[in-house]
């Protein structure tokens, strides 16, 4: 996509625009080309009104009142109505993806690329959309694009469809030859997985001998309903900078000892949850309570205090600070092992460290080693370490996997099992399924910030996991 | 500045660290010297373009700073302002605030701390310590209003921070024209419409004379401040979580540093360090600064050059030390080029060349560093 409207430049391979081979190495060209996008991420200025907005990225000379009949023009023909002299900034989410739409049409576009479009608009909205753009292409003969992980949408808006993974092109098909499940089981897909091919040849990671012991045999059991729930998250409402709703009513208890998996595409409410169990995001409305006791959303460190331990989705934004020292890093979250009546002990600081690396196994230039010349995987250990020393009562361990290699995966796995082992509550919050069905206990399905299932190992497979996913119920 | 304790783990991967430190030292020298010199041979170049002779400029600038008698103690007495303001400016940085409202939080709490001193007109010492604490309390005041704005309605610092210099200064002014605010009754004012009463001998400072040297007590006052700030900011847990705030603040939020908490403390002891800075050039006079008076423009651009040293000191509170003295020579010395008869103007230009020449190494090695940061984490990621 981004390759389309020359944001990236391919490493190999063409482009053909009717016919002719096109090198499109900057988002002007691609606007000379014809190719407009809508972005799933709005790009507008929030101070400048909608009129202003719609001319970002003109050249020469601004023509107000042109601009204005042009985008009365545009909401008549595609029934998007929209005040140009309003700002942006005063706009709801829906309506300021209308200025994208019309900001793209402006320009007259042969192809235009929607990025999940439907993910701010209600229901009738989204209806409304799909209609003007069946009207875009029966009528004006225009290509439109339309990304989006909503199975129901690809189904009723389109008439090809192409199904991507990993960056590769798994199917194309119809619209018409196309149901649900199918789309489902190609979407998520079923490869050898690595794991397993691993383990079929015998490879072992040198990792798994400092464990200490065999790693606990998996429990597909569920728990008993009389225990206490450590984790106890009630109807949580929050949204993000955007002021989109991220999480919707969201509600979930968690018991010592289980790996509760969070499956779903990305972008539907998982990084919010994360930032809920980090302090960083305040709930507008709902409660979460450890063990019992209600934790005060967004206040600094309360988390952390009540024991949610956290290896979050991107460790540079929240994990770590990559410009102290690994061991300045491990003492992160409390500095009191290393401190004495406010005085931070050199000396205690570099003991606990270097325990911590050779438990861990944390390749660096000693404890002094500055955060930033470590490398990512290094990285993610030294917050696994962080966390795992705090003796969390639940560890919430957000794509703890992304990036590493298959080793320092298998080494994570490991950790995470041991830890469920102890009575740590462990939340796994991933968008690769194979690892959710290879760590889970218990499985919940997120979609547009709400619980759209929940299921026990035994109960999961592929496919119902992946209808979950796109949004149509099982 | 951790590295010499690298353990016994760390210690063959620590090598190129230490030999890095070498490089980078024979680098600042390489630096400083080139600037400097780049900076002399300007000056030297305009002194003669404008009818001089460059000679006996640099050693009058020699004499005004350090070889006249009793030179070198006004240089002292000039630098222990520069370096507390330096050190609150040190605080606010760690903390990833940029203060750059020195000059009026200096301003500000020296009046406030003129205002109670006269006010409460105790016994000789104790009112003196009692000047210094009411005048730091005042500039930390003066910043918490930008702190105020910041953490209850989003104001950026940077801008709250400068524009309260103009409303201090403009404050200060009016408390000078009211003899029940800072002006001092008639018949003692002499000829001056603007101008407080004149501290009692026995509230002043004292100036201790060293080998016909005097400065005020400020400077032993300074240096110690140097030293714990930075054992505080290095070695407590108070520095550290400081630290973390300014290099990462989400991280720093889901640990438990309140930003709100820290980041105003920091801006207010910011505020409070340019304040007693104040109070000290009050109460310790010498000619530079007011002679025990509160008049107009009293913070004589000590602020703004405090803000330099802390740049220039790279956020070290030790480095400070000696950048603020090289500072103070230049402004102790340039006030003898004068006597050379070259043109008042020429001088301003020639010691703004030099400052310029003290900046600009710092300013490469900030933009080096991080390239090579970025090219690390990169490479290793």
């Amino acid at each position: 996509m981004k390759m389309l409207i020359g944001l990236l430049l391919p490493d190999a391979g063409t482009i053909s625009i009717d016919g002719r081979t096109e090198s499109i190495h900057d988002p002007l060209t691609a606007t000379a080309l014809g190719i407009g996008m809508v972005h799933q991420h709005f790009s507008l200025v929030d101070a400048l009104t909608v009129w202003e907005n719609a001319t970002l990225g003109d050249t020469g000379r601004l023509d107000p009142s042109a601009t204005r009949d042009r985008i009365g023009e545009i909401a008549e023909q595609y029934g998007l109505v929209i005040d140009p002299d309003k700002r942006v900034g005063d706009l709801t989410a829906g309506l300021r993806q209308r200025v994208e739409i019309i900001k793209c049409l402006r320009r007259d576009p042969s192809i235009v690329i929607f990025d999940e479009p439907t993910s701010v608009l209600t229901p009738e909205e989204s209806e409304q959309l799909f209609e003007s753009l069946r009207h875009v292409v029966a009528a004006e003969n225009r290509a439109v694009v339309l990304v989006s992980h909503k199975l129901d949408e690809v189904l009723h808006a389109t008439d090809d469809i192409t199904i991507m993974r990993q960056g590769r092109v798994v199917d194309q098909r119809y619209s018409t030859d196309a149901d649900a499940p199918t789309l489902a089981r190609a979407m998520v897909g079923r490869e050898v997985s690595l794991r397993s091919e691993r383990a079929a040849l015998g490879i072992h990671s040198p990792d798994d001998t400092d464990l200490g012991g065999t790693v606990p045999a998996k429990t597909d059991a569920v728990l008993p309903a009389t225990a206490q729930p450590v984790l106890r998250i009630d109807r949580a409402i929050a949204h993000d900078a955007d002021g989109v709703v991220a999480l919707d009513e969201f509600s979930l208890e968690m018991y010592p000892g289980e790996i509760v998996g969070v499956a779903g595409v990305e972008g539907n409410g998982q990084r919010a949850l994360g930032d809920v169990l980090s302090s960083l995001l305040t709930l507008s409305s709902g409660t979460v309570a450890v063990d019992g006791t209600e934790v005060p959303t967004g206040r600094s460190g309360a988390m952390a205090e009540a024991g949610i331990g956290v290896i979050p989705e991107d460790r540079h934004d929240s994990g770590l600070v990559l410009d102290m020292t690994v061991a300045e890093n491990l003492v992160l979250v409390d500095q009191s092992r290393a401190a004495t009546r406010g005085l931070i002990d050199q000396r205690r600081l570099n003991a606990f460290a270097e325990e911590m690396i050779e438990q861990f196994n944390i390749a660096c230039g000693g404890p002094n080693a500055p955060m930033w010349s470590v490398s990512g995987g290094n990285q993610q250990r030294v917050v696994l370490a962080r966390e795992l020393s705090q003796e969390p009562k639940i560890l919430v361990a957000a794509q703890p996997t992304r990036g590493l290699d298959v080793g320092a995966i298998e080494y994570m796995s490991h950790r995470l099992e041991t830890a469920a082992a102890s009575e740590v509550a462990v939340l796994l919050i991933s968008s690769e399924l194979e690892e959710i069905l290879e760590l889970s206990h218990r499985i919940i399905v997120m979609h547009s910030g709400r619980i759209v299932g929940e299921m026990s190992r035994a109960e999961a497979n592929f496919e119902t996991l992946g209808l979950l996913m796109g949004g149509t119920a099982a | 500045m951790t590295a010499v304790t690298a353990g016994a783990a760390g210690g063959s991967d620590a090598q190129p660290l230490r030999t890095g430190r070498w490089t980078r030292l024979s680098e600042w020298f390489a630096l400083y010297g080139m600037s400097i010199f780049a900076a002399l041979v300007l000056s030297a170049i305009l002194v003669e373009a404008t009818g001089g002779d460059w000679r006996p400029v640099v050693s009058a600038l020699f004499d005004g700073s350090v070889r006249r008698p009793g030179r070198w103690g006004e240089t002292l007495a000039t630098a222990a302002p520069l370096l507390v303001v330096a050190l609150g400016t040190v605080i606010s940085s760690k903390a990833g605030l940029v203060n750059i409202g020195q000059e009026g939080q200096l301003y500000v709490g020296a009046a406030i701390g003129t205002y109670f001193g006269f006010l409460i007109g105790g016994p000789g010492p104790i009112n003196v310590v009692l000047i210094l604490i009411i005048g730091a309390a005042g500039g930390g005041l003066w910043a918490g209003v930008a702190a105020g704005l910041r953490y209850w309605r989003g104001v950026p610092e940077v801008l709250s921070t400068l524009l309260l210099v103009t409303v201090g200064g403009q404050a200060v002014a009016y408390g000078l024209r009211w003899e029940w605010l800072l002006l001092a009754p008639e018949g003692r004012r002499g000829n001056r419409n603007q101008v407080s009463e004149q501290l009692a001998p026995d509230n002043r400072l004292p100036r201790p004379d060293l080998f016909g040297n005097e400065f005020p007590l400020t400077v032993f006052i300074a240096v110690v401040l140097a030293v714990i700030v930075a054992f505080a900011l290095s070695r407590t847990v108070w520095g550290f979580r400081l630290r973390m705030l300014g290099r990462n603040p989400r991280a720093a939020q889901r640990s438990g540093v309140s930003e709100t908490r820290y980041g105003a403390m920091a801006l207010m002891l910011s505020g409070a360090f340019a304040g007693l800075a104040g109070a000290a050039m009050f109460t310790g006079g010498g000619f530079a600064f007011g002679n025990y008076q509160m008049v107009p423009g009293f913070s004589a651009n000590i602020g703004w050059t405090g803000l330099l040293v802390a740049l220039v000191a790279y956020e070290k509170p030790l480095a400070a030390i000696p950048v603020a003295v090289v500072f103070a020579g230049l402004r102790t010395g340039s006030s003898f080029v004068g006597s050379t008869g070259v043109e008042g103007r020429i001088t301003d230009v020639i010691s703004g060349l030099l400052v310029l020449a003290l900046l600009i190494p710092a300013a490469v090695m900030f933009l080096r560093d991080r390239r090579r940061a970025r090219a690390a984490a990169t490479e290793r990621v």
